[in-house]
């Protein structure tokens, strides 16, 4: 790490080593530490309804899925339109053992992080299943496979007797150390390890992204030739990305069913994959930050049309249901608008903003 | 057997509306290589015009049709131009995401109308009583939908074999510098493509409005379900899509007819298309009529 930041001009990087790194300075790795020891902190400092709770839960959840989807789509650069079926599927493998065993047994009580894993490993699975095609097509052609891969799942859940047929189906509450986790914690429990995951997550895809297999997705992506001269085989390369990110949404998805305690196909439509789509986009497709950004802004932006769209109804006398109308609306406006001005997305601004600071009071 | 032929020919007739609503979509890929994946909105707002303009304006329906085409005609063009002009020469991903932004903003002007959450049906022009013959029967409006529909293609193929404006788009789907060398502009026939593409899909609502009425989730899905047809067509094949159309509505109407509730299976014909589609992908991608471009990986 650089001597004294507040010395030098700059970090002079002297090897390869150095520049690798995931903290340039002493500075940044303490920042981060504050910032984590924050979020682990706040909830014991500050009382918050489970409403709330749960609001952030979700935001959470959708970055765990959206870390998976910008691996793919960000850093392989394959469309992929069936994120959500992804989720669901994880979703789905905790909800066959509620149907298999009952929704209040052990496995499920109190195996619950082994579960997690093991959704994880189903979603990688049909990842790399729906990523075959890979082998044989470009981007354009992957595009449809993944939206093909979405149909199919929602018709198999939609038509199955072993699923009700999309219906919920529940997910028994879980034991922690202390017991079982009751209502009032429930919400706080699953912050704790929706953050405990993500800080993994974070961590894992940041270090993946300095090795020669997370190189490999980003080579692949600029230039297939190009990577397939260097030795490295782009078929592969594509079905691992997508099962990598499919891993991430298993995990996201039997993190929603825990923390929905029941499962039901609504939460994995087509829409959905779209969603997490527009999250990518938003945040900045092909930066780590962006995954975190992007569910941020599209859930806040969800939420405050949401309020809008009930102050109008009060004040106006409208017919339709203006959320559903305007929901599409602001959720559609801000791809296009983020794609034609901002196409590297919130990440770009959260970049500008800190080399600003970092700067400061210089200009450059 | 009359159970056979009654399958084949709401097969023919499903399949013909298909090859209808594929034949925009390949229009736009082909002239300009972006997947429209906001197609089954435009389809369904060709739809609705056509019925307002029909039950609110009071125009005969045949003159509203003609009329809704050439509103959607313009819709699609001004969609192109304000949304897509700008995108030309950037990554294929950021135009298709933009398709998918632009199916939102359709979606949600489309729940600010009466139509996004509330069932009309056009109302009845045609004689009622279907058609019999030899145990089978056919609607007067399936009857005319089919005919209209194939007229259309038929107007279509003509329009691209021999028209001037027809030939420079193929031009520029071929060979986009040597187009633009010889004093085509490109982004006119983008622009126009996209406007044809909004004629053939208005077209395509107005019949699927009138054999099973209109119901915005029904017509916004024929967005999707030309996935399958174009990639069994051949994404490139104006020709592929419409057999690959009619192909997909007789396997659709087969699946449904005999697959369904044997085995408990049920809703096969709306899954089976996806099903080819993946295997296509993997076996033949280029489909059934389409160029072999596509490089191995």
């Amino acid at each position: 790490m650089s001597a004294n930041r507040w010395l030098s001009t700059g970090n002079y990087f002297t090897s390869y080593k150095e520049e690798q790194r995931i903290f340039a300075t002493h500075l940044d790795r303490s920042v981060l530490l504050c910032f984590l020891a924050v979020l682990f902190a706040w909830p014991l400092l500050f009382e918050v309804s489970n409403k709330q709770m749960f609001v952030i839960d979700n935001i959470m959840i959708a970055m765990i899925a959206v870390v998976g989807l910008n691996l793919v789509t960000g850093f392989a650069g394959l469309i992929s339109i069936g994120h959500a079926a992804f989720v669901g599927i994880g979703a789905y493998t905790i909800a066959s053992f509620a149907r298999l065993l009952g929704d209040t047994h052990m496995v499920l009580t109190h195996g619950w992080p082994a579960l997690i894993v093991l959704a994880g490993f189903m979603g990688a699975l049909f990842g790399a299943i729906a990523g075959l095609p890979a082998f044989r097509l470009k981007h354009l052609y992957l595009a449809i496979a993944t939206l093909s891969f979405q149909m199919i799942f929602q018709w198999t859940i939609n038509f199955m007797d072993f699923f009700d047929q999309g219906q919920t189906i529940s997910v028994g509450r879980v034991f922690w150390v202390t017991g079982r986790v009751g209502r009032s914690d429930h919400y706080l429990f699953w912050y704790y390890v929706i953050l405990v995951i993500i800080v993994l997550v974070g961590f894992g895809v940041r270090n993946l992204l300095r090795t020669k297999y997370g190189r490999c997705l980003v080579a692949v992506r600029d230039n297939d030739r190009a990577a397939d001269a260097m030795g490295m085989h782009p078929g592969l390369t594509k079905v691992y990305a997508f099962a990598l990110a499919g891993f991430l949404a298993g995990v996201a998805g039997a993190l929603h069913a825990y923390l929905y305690r029941g499962v039901g196909i609504e939460s994995f439509t087509l829409h959905h994959s779209i969603n997490y789509l527009a999250m990518a986009i938003v945040g900045g497709l092909g930066t780590l930050s962006g995954s975190f950004w992007g569910p941020l802004a599209i859930k806040v932006l969800d939420m405050q049309v949401e309020r809008l769209s009930e102050w109008t109804g009060g004040h106006l006398a409208v017919a339709t249901n203006l959320a559903t109308a305007l929901k599409p609306l602001s959720f559609g406006l801000i791809i296009v608008l983020f794609l034609m001005f901002e196409p590297r997305g919130i990440a770009n601004w959260w970049r500008i903003v800190r080399s600003y600071v970092k700067l400061w009071p210089f200009r450059y | 057997m009359s159970y056979f032929f009654q399958l084949v020919i709401s097969g023919v007739v499903v399949g013909s509306i298909y090859a209808l609503s594929a034949l925009g979509f390949v229009l736009i890929y082909k002239s300009s290589r972006v997947l429209n994946i906001a197609h089954g909105q435009i389809i369904a707002a060709g739809a609705f015009i056509t019925y307002g303009l029909t039950v609110w304006a009071n125009l005969p329906i045949y003159l509203s049709f003609v009329l809704s085409m050439i509103l959607t005609f313009f819709l699609a063009m001004s969609v192109e131009r304000i949304f897509l002009r700008r995108l030309i020469g950037e990554p294929i991903i950021s135009v298709i995401m933009v398709t998918i932004g632009l199916m939102s903003i359709l979606d949600g002007l489309i729940y600010l109308t009466p139509f996004g959450t509330e069932n009309f049906s056009f109302p009845p022009f045609l004689p009622v009583t279907p058609i019999a013959f030899f145990g089978v029967s056919i609607s007067w409006t399936q009857l005319v939908g089919v005919i209209v529909t194939f007229t259309l293609i038929a107007g279509f193929s003509w329009f691209f074999k021999k028209s001037t404006v027809g030939i420079s788009m193929r031009a520029v789907s071929d060979d986009q510098l040597a187009s633009m060398s010889i004093g085509i502009s490109v982004p006119r026939v983008f622009g126009l493509a996209w406007a044809m593409a909004g004629l053939s899909a208005a077209a395509a609502g107005g019949i699927i409005g009138n054999i099973t009425g209109l119901n915005f989730d029904t017509l916004h899905a024929f967005g999707i379900v030309v996935f399958p047809v174009v990639i069994l067509g051949g994404l490139d094949s104006i020709l592929g899509a419409v057999v690959a159309g009619i192909i997909m509505g007789l396997i659709q109407q087969f699946a449904s007819g005999y697959l369904d509730g044997n085995w408990g299976l049920n809703g096969t014909g709306e899954v089976l298309p996806y099903i080819i589609l993946l295997i296509i992908l993997l076996f033949k991608p280029h489909g059934l009529f389409g160029i072999h471009e596509i490089e191995r990986v």
